[in-house]
């Protein structure tokens, strides 16, 4: 590593690489502004068919604001959103849903007081003509999901309350409703944070799998380790702009570290 | 965690094989894991207790008259006004707000009904038969209405209901007496409403029917159907209900709006029943529905509570006071025991909690 230097706020952003075809979710020139702080400023980014993108960067960077634009909670100030090639607007969290985007979130986006079944289908509930809820059908379905996508240690009724799991039993269960619902990309912001190293590995190994079978996913992590696993290419991002992308053929840990720390 | 998705029925099998075992607990260690699990859990077993130590009280004295025809009549339309004002509160709360406003709505709204009930001809048995039906659709519109308010404020400008509410119940109590005065105000609907909301089955009071009717609709809204799954996730977590895509504005607005209106129907009944409306008659009432969802298992900062919870608090509030009433206490033992059964039915929900 060479010595560190900082980067002038005057320095262009980078572009970076052009996408491939017709990305399923490209963001052109995006600008978040909270007051007078601007979270993202000129922001590029994209997501190809059945690849891993990883979005890197120190805290602050951005990186979570970008993820809730993606998600639709959190609509951008300014720039443009395309799904399929196509120009949307994402206001909400139907908006993302209908473009296929599911997020795991950071900050576990669980209700303590609910159980299993309840978290997995909030929002989406089965329900019988009227709007009552069809307590049958979505029990089997979580025993399903609970069963196939992800198994989680020591759940093994879906009518537990989530407070009642551990850490890692609760972001498994995030995991697996996110799973069970995404269509084309799967997000995760910071995913592995609550898990321990076997559950991590576990987790990544899925996310491969889930590329082979032709769902993309955007893996934000601090553990540029966990990126070179499983990720196809890198994004670093500092101060709410893009300021290094490679496919994984054209870098190394070393130079994704480098340009993580020197900004 | 292990993460597969290889043969999805076999690796379902260990989930099957523990809700198996569930289904097949004993009666006992299925009212156990209840008892434990449930936010009302605690509640019910001291409801349960009072109850036996009271009849067993009243079998082996006769002069405590609890089992009288008279008294059980007596209770259960006590308990109607002030139970179904708690459906509305308690489903606000399970939403994460608080509506201090439903003591004030309560005498308001059954004053514009009364008011218009007289004016429209429907006062007295001769009365027009439709003038009180009308009177009290306005009656629960305004209450509706004025539910819908405090939702908006409070969530437009982002302040604690807790304040909005605060201003809204001093607010409808100037309101009554700017609109009617401080005298008491006759209520005396025509035939059928009269009986309809004010008849009695045997021993039964139409108030304590209609308390049942609207327990068993919000029992079937909150615990059974979309909107009551979205009360419990804005009021448990609402970032995460956000990012799930709950618009937690529209469902707290639709919690707030069923608190008016309960407030409002609870005002008119008790009125029904009384057949006059003192302008100050709920005060304080707003405490006592917010006292009731707590003791009923409630939390304060919302997401837990159930309807039973609030039946078993309100129930449990007017047993008290009536065995109290009974045994001739002084009307102050009441705020006391009601004071020390707040504090100890949080402690023993807490407590039942832990363990389970």
């Amino acid at each position: 590593m060479t010595a560190i230097e900082t980067i002038a706020p005057s320095e262009p952003p980078v572009i970076g690489l052009a996408p491939v075809g017709t990305p399923l979710l490209e963001m052109r020139d995006i600008v978040k502004r909270y007051g007078s702080f601007t979270a993202l400023n000129g922001m590029n980014f994209h997501v190809n068919d059945a690849e891993v993108v990883a979005l890197l960067g120190d805290n602050g960077a951005g990186k979570s604001t970008l993820v809730k634009m993606m998600s639709g909670i959190n609509p951008p100030t300014s720039g443009t959103i395309l799904a399929n090639g196509k120009e949307v607007q994402f206001r909400s969290r139907a908006d993302s849903e209908a473009a296929g985007v599911e997020t795991i979130y950071q900050d576990i986006a669980l209700v303590d007081a609910m159980s299993i079944t309840r978290n997995i289908f909030l929002g989406r509930e089965i329900v019988k003509p009227g709007g009552f809820l069809d307590h049958r059908a979505m029990e089997e379905k979580t025993i399903e999901i609970l069963g196939s996508a992800v198994q989680i240690s020591g759940i093994d009724d879906p009518e537990k309350e989530v407070g009642f799991l551990s850490g890692g039993q609760k972001q498994a269960v995030a995991i697996a409703r996110a799973v069970h619902f995404k269509r084309n990309i799967l997000l995760l912001d910071e995913p592995t944070s609550a898990l321990s190293v076997r559950e991590t590995e576990h987790l990544l190994a899925y996310v491969r799998e889930l590329r082979d079978q032709g769902t993309s996913s955007v893996l934000v992590t601090h553990n540029i380790y966990h990126a070179f696993q499983v990720c196809d290419r890198f994004v670093v991002m500092s101060h709410g702009q893009k300021v290094f992308e490679a496919a994984k053929a054209d870098t190394s840990i070393d130079e994704v570290t480098y340009h993580v720390i020197r900004t | 965690m292990t993460m597969t998705q290889s043969d999805p029925v076999a690796s379902s099998d260990h989930i099957r094989a523990a809700i198996d075992t569930r289904n097949q607990r004993g009666p006992l260690v299925k009212l156990r894991d209840w008892i434990t699990s449930r936010p009302e859990g605690g509640i019910a077993v001291l409801f349960v207790t009072v109850q036996i130590v009271v009849i067993a009280a009243a079998l082996a004295n006769p002069q405590f008259r609890y089992l009288s025809d008279a008294n059980i009549a007596v209770m259960l339309k006590a308990i109607a006004p002030l139970g179904i004002m708690a459906l509305g509160v308690g489903v606000l709360m399970i939403a994460g707000e608080f509506d201090l406003s439903v003591g004030s709505l309560y005498s308001f709204c059954a004053i514009v009904t009364a008011t218009l009930t007289a004016q429209w001809g429907g006062d007295g048995a001769e009365g027009v038969a439709w003038a009180p039906f009308a009177a009290a659709a306005a009656g629960l519109a305004v209450g509706t209405a004025a539910g819908l308010l405090n939702g908006y404020v409070t969530l437009k400008f982002a302040i604690p209901s807790f304040i909005t509410t605060l201003g809204a119940m001093l607010m409808w109590k100037g309101v009554t007496l700017f609109y009617h005065g401080a005298t008491s105000l006759r209520f005396k609907p025509s035939e059928p409403f009269a009986t309809l909301f004010g008849g009695s089955v045997g021993i039964v009071h139409a108030s304590i029917i209609w308390f049942a009717i609207a327990a068993a609709i919000f029992w079937a809204m909150l615990h059974h159907h979309r909107i009551g799954n979205h009360f419990f996730a804005v009021g448990g977590n609402r970032q995460a209900a956000v990012a799930i895509g709950i618009n937690p504005m529209k469902t707290k607005l639709i919690a707030f709006g069923l608190t008016g209106f309960m407030a409002a129907f609870a005002g008119i009944i008790a009125g029904t029943r009384v057949s006059s409306i003192q302008p100050g008659g709920g005060q304080g009432l707003e405490l006592v529905a917010i006292a009731a969802c707590v003791i009923g298992g409630h939390a304060l900062m919302g997401g837990r509570g159930s309807i039973l919870g609030i039946v078993l608090g309100t129930a449990l509030m007017f047993t008290i006071q009536d065995v109290l009433l009974l045994m001739r206490a002084p009307g102050f033992y009441f705020e006391m025991f009601v004071g020390l059964l707040i504090v100890l039915a949080v402690i023993m929900n807490m407590a039942i909690r832990r363990r389970g």
